[in-house]
């Protein structure tokens, strides 16, 4: 154990020292501490997998970057990418107007469409009619929570939640009676035998509050690394590394709406 | 669920080792939120007993809001609003941005509450010193820092032990409230856990044990400090 923990703090020392001493540039990237798969998630010995990650460490290799990722709630992000502890937030973040009055995007890497999960044995109608009076959970500061605060308001009970993870718990045990979430997160947590009394209940239609795709956030002004982050991820997407990451995560493409 | 199961969970999976990393830092929250809170109590008790007038109304002021507004509040208010406060300040003065990580936020907060009560408790010890002692103190012709390094202090201190530890114990587990701003301290790496395997409960009593394990490691440590303490005190049994 000592002996590991010698080897763990020696191998912290010199990646400090080599990057101190051959840093092009250091990016710190925020990203979201909840299980948010297959866009990422963390294991027990504290590294990061998922598509998102992936892509951050191609888009700083194409970068020549020093990248780290400093973990928070997802809603401390964009006052985090504001008050300068992040420099990009590449975290599953829809590019929406309302974003865009505080920070800056790139261009879209991906898009989503938002899916409507309930139990199984319910029938539901998922349009404001269809769920008055019902309880509806949502993750919140997501294009969901704002689109269902916009047309369910008045009639239904919105729950808004930290992670996405607790919304499905509380629609498992009863608490919630629907749920709006990303299509591609939660479409294949479906097929997983806990969730096997839960099933999707329709897609939620288009809607300009859940933006437009799916960027990188950077401060507002911030031009040089918005310009830098774009070349990048136009480089991913013509030599196909893009298309190798995605492959890993989705089955199906996800560079335009289905 | 079997026995091998779970050692997968937690030796394979690496569980365990987020929980340990977890309990370090929570620890770490409140060392230096007590330490802190220690500094900042007894400059406030201090003031309390001796002070001009403007500076007890001032500590007054700051032990009745402390304690009156929640943790929580003064955690997101810091987090959020304080670093975009303290960064425009440095702005203003041409100094670089100062970033306050999760493990600041939750020091300085805690610190700043614990401060609050610990102000409190420490006033109150030294107002139970029996008064001749400080008297006969002064007649032997004692300066003021040495009256309170050597007497006012060392014989304050058991009455305030048991006040202090209570509040460390408290301390412990307030410092779970940081979660929310997604560090992540014991409580946190156990969500994670829990919500990545799915294994509720199995991580949510592990995570209790944790806590359970530093109160039953710090009563003991407290328990000798006491006894260390108190072997001046009379004994009434």
């Amino acid at each position: 154990m000592k002996k590991t923990l010698l080897v763990t703090l020696q191998a912290c020392l010199l990646a400090g020292i080599a990057s101190s001493a051959f840093a092009a540039d250091k990016l710190v990237f925020g990203i979201a501490l909840e299980p948010y798969p297959p866009f990422s998630f963390k294991s027990g010995k504290g590294d990061w997998s998922g598509f998102e990650p992936e892509m951050i460490t191609a888009v700083c290799a194409r970068m020549k970057a020093d990248c780290t990722l400093n973990e928070m709630s997802w809603d401390g992000l964009i006052p985090a990418l504001k008050s300068q502890q992040v420099d990009v937030v590449l975290n599953s973040l829809s590019i929406t107007p309302e974003r865009q009055q505080v920070i800056d995007f790139t261009q879209p890497y991906f898009f989503t469409r938002a899916l409507w999960i309930g139990d199984r044995s319910m029938e539901l109608d998922p349009t404001p009619a269809g769920l008055k009076g019902k309880i509806i959970g949502v993750q919140g500061s997501t294009t969901h929570s704002a689109f269902v605060k916009k047309y369910y308001g008045e009639t239904s009970t919105i729950r808004y939640y930290n992670d996405q993870d607790d919304i499905l718990a509380d629609l498992r045990s009863g608490r919630v009676d629907i749920m709006l979430a990303d299509q591609l997160v939660v479409e294949p947590l479906l097929e997983k035998p806990d969730n096997s009394m839960l099933a999707s209940k329709g897609v939620a239609p288009l809607d300009p509050l859940f933006g437009d795709g799916v960027g990188a956030g950077v401060r507002k002004g911030n031009d040089a690394l918005r310009e830098r982050l774009n070349v990048a991820l136009q480089s991913l997407r013509d030599d196909g590394s893009y298309e190798k990451i995605r492959e890993r995560y989705f089955k199906t493409d996800i560079t335009t709406l289905k | 669920m079997t026995v091998s199961e779970i050692s997968r969970l937690f030796f394979a999976d690496g569980w365990l080792q987020a929980l340990a990393q977890g309990t370090v830092r929570t620890l770490g929250i409140s060392l230096g939120a007590f330490v802190l809170g220690l500094a900042i109590g007894l400059i406030v008790a201090m003031v309390k007993l001796k002070g001009p007038r403007w500076m007890v109304i001032c500590a007054n002021c700051y032990t009745t809001l402390y304690r009156a507004v929640p943790e929580l509040l003064l955690i997101l208010l810091l987090y959020y609003a304080g670093a975009d406060l303290i960064n425009l300040t440095m702005a203003a003065l041409g100094q670089p941005s100062v970033e306050i990580n999760g493990f600041m936020a939750a020091v300085v907060v805690l610190g700043i509450v614990q401060g609050a009560y610990s102000g409190e408790i420490i006033r109150g010890a030294i107002e139970s010193i029996p008064h001749g002692q400080i008297e006969a103190a002064r007649a032997y012709g004692i300066n003021r820092s040495l009256l309170v390094r050597r007497v006012i202090l060392p014989t304050m201190l058991p009455f305030a032990i048991a006040g202090l530890s209570n509040l460390w114990l408290v301390l412990v587990k307030e410092s779970a409230l940081i979660s929310v701003v997604g560090y992540s301290e014991l409580l946190t790496a156990g969500r994670q856990a829990a919500a990545s395997t799915k294994h509720y409960l199995l991580f949510y009593l592990a995570v209790a044990a944790f806590y359970y394990l530093i109160t039953l490691v710090s009563s003991s440590v407290f328990r000798q400090v006491e006894v260390r303490f108190e072997r001046w005190m009379p004994r009434h049994t």
